[in-house]
């Protein structure tokens, strides 16, 4: 199932390699081997404690590996580095939270103005400049001036995705970016998603919404105990999932 | 209380400032400006402290540990002596019961309120600095833009009432001749002799009026800090289900 891993092509943004990670005694990641290439929408998809959050943040080494190899836009993101040279490559790989996470203190514009600001340099004309636009981007520039406690948790989430692209950065990531989320906003949140897979982003998100996956995905990959278990296009895996586990997560979900 | 009157109507001025201008400034206003001093300048000493202890590189961590724990392990009385006579010694020359005292305060407030932002840093989701980490900030970075304002904010009130503390710790100047309050307390009461029960109430209730409306302050800060925090959790538990615990704040006067 797991295809031997290979040197990364022109074409590969993010390439997993052997990874393994323990929490103690518990494997967390087993022998991941995988691929997101440029302008791909990859969604990961499994039942929960299966690796899936634990696997997209090692992409920006939110969490460590034990082994294996990952190269984000080719840079080796879990060689030994200076702190500098680590925030360095984080600020450029874009990083959604399932609970947001916007900097309460600062209001909506100030947000996504505070990194390119202060860990790129950007002038401050500029990075309102780009802050607003990007706002108009995630239909929200109406709520500039606005705080996050203000705002409903749809409303937050696009500006957390605003905050995120605000740092241009080549990849995003998505960990579960709708699961905490009233149904009535999941629908905005996957919308403004939508529009960047339109617009040709490199994404990996880690999410439940199987519709998103099948109309967005390029490729889904399922995962179970820190394994990948199945990669496939969206059609192909909905249609006729291979590995029993994921056909029992498939029907499980449609039982709903 | 007749001769608490009196006392008051013949004291209230060296209650007040001690005997200034023809002496050093005394009284209630050299208490006061001896802990204000006291917790200005210790306050950028804690958060030092507080940043040295949740350092990652131990070179820091455990020089701000020991000097923390040892700080809070000696009576006040203790680090006042220290300073009295070591300060001389250190800097070759004699010093003023007020620069002693204020030293002092410096260190022990230091201390204890190194705790205070620890806590209040470590009581901010975790989020938080995954987030600043994320969009690529340093550890300084983090902590500068994204968790000092948020956990400064949300202490407000446990600094209050590290202040009232301190007001009460400026007592035990009265060891080293500091003239504050108590000082000229002492002094009415050598004065009199026959009086010390007035004397010593009109100090104490001078304290506690001091010292409560404080309290009543911090105690409105605090509902003022918890409201605020309240009304964005408020926001967030009913629109997506998650609420955040609010960090701990202690008021203990």
């Amino acid at each position: 199932m797991n295809p031997v891993p290979h040197p990364p092509g022109d074409d590969t943004m993010i390439l997993f390699s052997n990874i393994n990670k323990w929490y103690g005694d518990y494997q967390a990641l087993a022998d991941v081997n995988a691929e997101v290439k440029k302008g791909e929408v990859v969604v990961v998809c499994g039942p929960s404690g299966s690796g899936k959050s634990t696997l997209i943040r090692t992409v920006n080494r939110l969490e460590e590996v034990k082994s294996g190899q990952l190269l984000f836009d080719g840079h080796d993101i879990h060689a030994p580095m200076s702190s500098a040279a680590l925030n360095k490559l984080r600020s450029r790989i874009g990083f959604v939270f399932q609970s947001f996470n916007l900097f309460p203190h600062l209001s909506v514009l100030e947000n996504i103005m505070l990194s390119p600001m202060r860990v790129l340099g950007v002038k401050r004309s500029e990075a309102k400049a780009r802050a607003a636009q990007l706002l108009e981007r995630v239909g929200l520039s109406n709520k500039a001036g606005a705080y996050p406690a203000q705002l409903s948790g749809g409303q937050q989430q696009r500006v957390a995705i605003a905050r995120a692209l605000a740092m241009e950065p080549p990849a995003m990531l998505f960990d579960e970016p709708t699961s905490a989320l009233d149904p009535e906003m999941v629908g905005e949140v996957l919308s403004v998603m939508r529009s960047l897979a339109n617009d040709g982003m490199t994404m990996m998100c880690v999410t439940h919404e199987m519709n998103f996956a099948r109309e967005v995905a390029d490729r889904v990959w399922f995962m179970d105990a820190g394994r990948i278990l199945e990669k496939a296009d969206p059609a192909t895996f909905f249609r006729s999932p291979q590995h029993p586990r994921a056909q029992r997560f498939l029907s499980d979900l449609r039982a709903h | 209380m007749f001769s608490v009157y009196e006392i008051l109507r013949d004291n209230w001025l060296l209650l007040l400032i001690g005997q200034y201008p023809s002496g050093p400034l005394g009284g209630i206003v050299a208490t006061l400006i001896l802990s204000v001093l006291g917790i200005v300048l210790a306050f950028p000493l804690s958060v030092l402290l507080a940043l040295a202890r949740l350092s990652p590189w131990r070179l820091l961590r455990w020089p701000a540990t020991v000097l923390v724990y040892v700080v809070r392990g000696v009576p006040l009385l203790m680090v006042i002596l220290w300073v009295y006579f070591l300060v001389p010694i250190l800097i070759g020359r004699d010093v003023s019961g007020f620069t002693t005292m204020l030293c002092t305060l410096v260190i022990y407030e230091g201390a204890y309120l190194s705790e205070v932002v620890r806590a209040g840093i470590q009581a901010l989701p975790k989020g938080q600095t995954e987030a600043a980490r994320a969009l690529g900030h340093s550890h300084l970075g983090t902590m500068w833009f994204v968790i000092l304002p948020q956990a400064l904010y949300n202490m407000l009130p446990s600094m209050l009432s590290q202040f009232i503390s301190t007001i009460k710790e400026t007592t035990l100047g009265y060891v080293i001749n500091v003239q504050e309050l108590t000082f000229a307390a002492n002094q009415i009461n050598n004065q009199l002799l026959t009086k010390p029960f007035q004397v010593f109430f009109i100090l104490a209730m001078t304290y506690y009026v001091v010292c409560f409306s404080l309290t009543q302050l911090a105690l409105w800060l605090e509902r003022r800090v918890a409201h605020k925090r309240l009304g964005a959790a408020a926001v967030k538990t009913s629109e997506d289900g998650v609420s955040l615990p609010p960090p701990p704040v202690v008021v203990n006067p």
